[in-house]
């Protein structure tokens, strides 16, 4: 297997001032591609300050994130987007769609970004959405529809550029426990089928449960790594 | 990227429908200020123009200097018919046409009412400098002048309230000249064009056009000279030249005779014209700044708004020049739009205010394109703040906004 994410000595410190919190003590991880990763935790434990570095949404104060091998510490705010468009999905806990714009308009906005054409993207975003099983919905507006239904909206969104890796704060974190069983089995299916690595937080053990790996936080340190298979401790 | 953007700023307008059109209201003002203004001007510098055209370009008015004169005009000054013609000979390149200046007006039946006509008189060949346009007959000629005969040349409305009919070649009207009556016989009929002057003289006063060998006691001895310089002519200094010959010829004073020409007064008021509106202009363009400035004040407003969605399309790749131009292009459009609604109601109210005075409306194209454009001008200039305000913004607390 391919290394996709290493993490060398990555901490995250938050200043606000008066007082300085370390979200993220200093911290190693090694993710392969392919890899089915649920990290859990309790709340204030760091896990969205370490899938934002991930997602290349935040800088870690200290250390080195690898992706796919680059060094992305050190990029400029343009080439981290150029990352986040290319290389990375991400999938928000609250959806994070674009009010008063169409599911379809939504899924088309990272391939916007990518410059791609017009008849391209709508190809795409159609397609997209007709494999999350929204096929119908493509003129909706996001307040038209239901929590599962955008989550599943926002995750055809984050496929668009065809990313290798996918990253999903609570995805299921707003969701009825049916909702949360179909959105889970959108990601387990890419990982299946397409080989997506996907990398998801989740408080919850059932959820936890689709992954192949589950990484467990307390006070920003991870306190367990357990493959599936592996004997609990 | 660019037509993405074009889409996105209309419908974030169409969203804010209100807000938008109030924003733009300060470009929509300034832009018809400057538009109706403009235009306005140039129908009103096309008018005094023809106006002018009307008269001769080359039209001078020569006069006695009056702060040259003491209690009154002494009698070596008032000019002779004689010296008028030994003035055209010898500048007669430059001098085309001269006479003593002569008019008169008098009482004439119209029905059995009376009503006021008045005469210009004229020497031979005025209408070829002059644009009287004969429509019957023919103008005052050599032969009326020399002879000192009673003709007169009518205007056609007087021509048809006199007699009924616009030709009135041959009919005679009796005036009263220097206190004698007199017998006129109508020699030709011209038509005055339709101006914005002839419009508004309302009064039911009667025009027309006579030698003026028939008023010998201007006509002989006259201290004013209407004159029209050859077309070509330096009109300033060919009409000095000649008022100080004349002086001289007369052992007057150099400066004795002054004059006043079409030209200058044309250029006169032309220049206030002009001055009236830069004076227009800058007021226009205070109210264009302050309507950039609403612009500026509602974009800051639309981006703090809208923080959670530049959070949201950075999360997806946009860059911070994807995020500029976004707003950029909005800012723009809202203020291009209100430049185009403002030139359409500049236009139509400088329309409408030509039609009631009747004239004819000009304006240049170039005139909207350069409204137009500058207005987008004023809302890429007072669009950037607030751009790279939101362009800035770090994606992660972006998405923390609420
Ligand atoms: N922007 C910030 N400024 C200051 N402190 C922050 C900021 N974001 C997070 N923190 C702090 O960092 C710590 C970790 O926060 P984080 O959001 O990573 O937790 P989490 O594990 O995702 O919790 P939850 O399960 O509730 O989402 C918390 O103590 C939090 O208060
Ligand atoms: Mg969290």
């Amino acid at each position: 297997m391919e290394e996709i994410i290493r993490l060398t000595g990555v901490s995250k410190t938050y200043d606000t001032g008066k007082i300085q919190v370390q979200a993220l003590k200093p911290l190693d991880l090694l993710i392969e591609q392919g890899e089915y990763v649920a990290i859990m935790g309790s709340s204030g434990s760091g896990k969205s300050t370490l899938m934002n570095i991930l997602g290349c949404l935040d800088r870690p104060t200290e250390g080195s994130y690898f992706l796919a091998g680059e060094n992305v510490s050190g990029k400029s705010d343009n080439e981290l987007s150029l990352i986040r468009n290319k290389r990375i999905g991400f999938v928000f806990q609250s959806f994070n769609l674009i009010p008063r714009t169409s599911v379809l308009k939504n899924v088309e906005l990272p391939m916007i970004y990518a410059r791609l054409s017009a008849k391209y993207r709508e190809e795409r975003a159609r397609e997209l959405l007709e494999k999350v099983g929204l096929g119908e919905r493509l003129d909706h507006m996001p307040n038209e529809i239901s929590g599962g239904q955008k989550q599943r909206v926002a995750i055809a969104r984050a496929l668009a550029n065809q990313p290798p890796i996918i990253f999903a704060d609570e995805p299921t974190g707003n969701l009825d426990s049916k909702s949360s069983v179909e959105i889970m089995e959108i990601f387990t299916k890419l990982n299946r089928e397409e080989g997506t690595t996907v990398v998801l937080v989740t408080h919850e053990p059932d959820i936890a449960e689709f992954a192949d790996r589950v990484l467990t936080f307390r006070d920003g340190c991870v306190i367990s790594d357990r493959r599936k298979g592996e004997v609990k401790n | 990227m660019f037509l993405e953007n074009v889409k996105l700023a209309l419908s974030a307008i169409r969203i804010n429908k209100m807000r938008s059109f109030l924003t733009m209201l300060g470009m929509i003002i300034g832009i018809s200020s400057v538009i109706a203004i403009t235009a306005i001007g140039s129908s009103i510098q096309g008018v005094v123009n023809q106006q002018f055209e009307s008269i001769g370009r080359s039209a001078v008015y020569f006069y006695v200097n009056w702060a040259m004169v003491d209690d009154y005009v002494p009698s070596e000054a008032l000019i002779s018919r004689e010296e008028i013609e030994e003035l055209k000979e010898h500048f007669s390149d430059e001098l085309l046409y001269a006479d003593p200046n002569v008019s008169f007006s008098s009482p004439v039946k119209v029905g059995n009412a009376e009503k006021k006509i008045y005469v210009n008189c004229v020497g031979s060949g005025y209408e070829q400098f002059s644009d009287v346009d004969i429509i019957y007959g023919r103008m005052i000629n050599e032969n009326d002048v020399e002879g000192a005969r009673a003709r007169i040349v009518l205007e056609a409305n007087s021509a048809r309230r006199l007699f009924g009919t616009e030709n009135a070649v041959g009919a005679k009207v009796e005036l009263t000249v220097e206190e004698e009556p007199v017998d006129f016989t109508v020699v030709g009929v011209y038509r005055e064009k339709e101006t914005i002057f002839t419009q508004m003289s309302t009064s039911d006063d009667l025009y027309g056009y006579a030698p003026y060998s028939l008023v010998p006691s201007q006509a002989d001895y006259t201290i004013y000279i209407y004159a029209f310089l050859a077309p070509e002519s330096n009109v300033a200094e060919t009409a000095t030249r000649i008022g100080d010959w004349l002086a001289q010829k007369k052992g007057l004073p150099e400066g004795f005779y002054i004059y006043e020409s079409a030209e200058e007064q044309q250029g006169m008021i032309n220049d206030m014209l002009g001055m009236i509106s830069v004076a227009i202009g800058v007021i226009a363009g205070i109210s264009l700044l302050v309507g950039g400035i609403g612009i500026m004040n509602i974009m800051l407003v639309s981006v703090t708004e809208r923080t959670r969605e530049i959070g949201i399309r950075k999360s997806l790749g946009a860059r911070t020049g994807d995020i500029l131009l976004q707003f950029l292009t909005e800012s723009m459009i809202i203020s291009a739009l209100g430049g185009i609604l403002g030139t359409m109601l500049g236009v139509a109210i400088a329309a409408i205010g030509m039609s009631v005075a009747g004239v004819d409306f000009v304006i240049h194209p170039m005139v909207i394109l350069v409204a137009v454009g500058f207005s987008a001008l004023v809302g890429m200039f007072f669009g950037i703040y607030p751009a790279r305000r939101a362009a800035k913004l770090d994606p992660i607390e972006a998405l923390r906004y609420e």
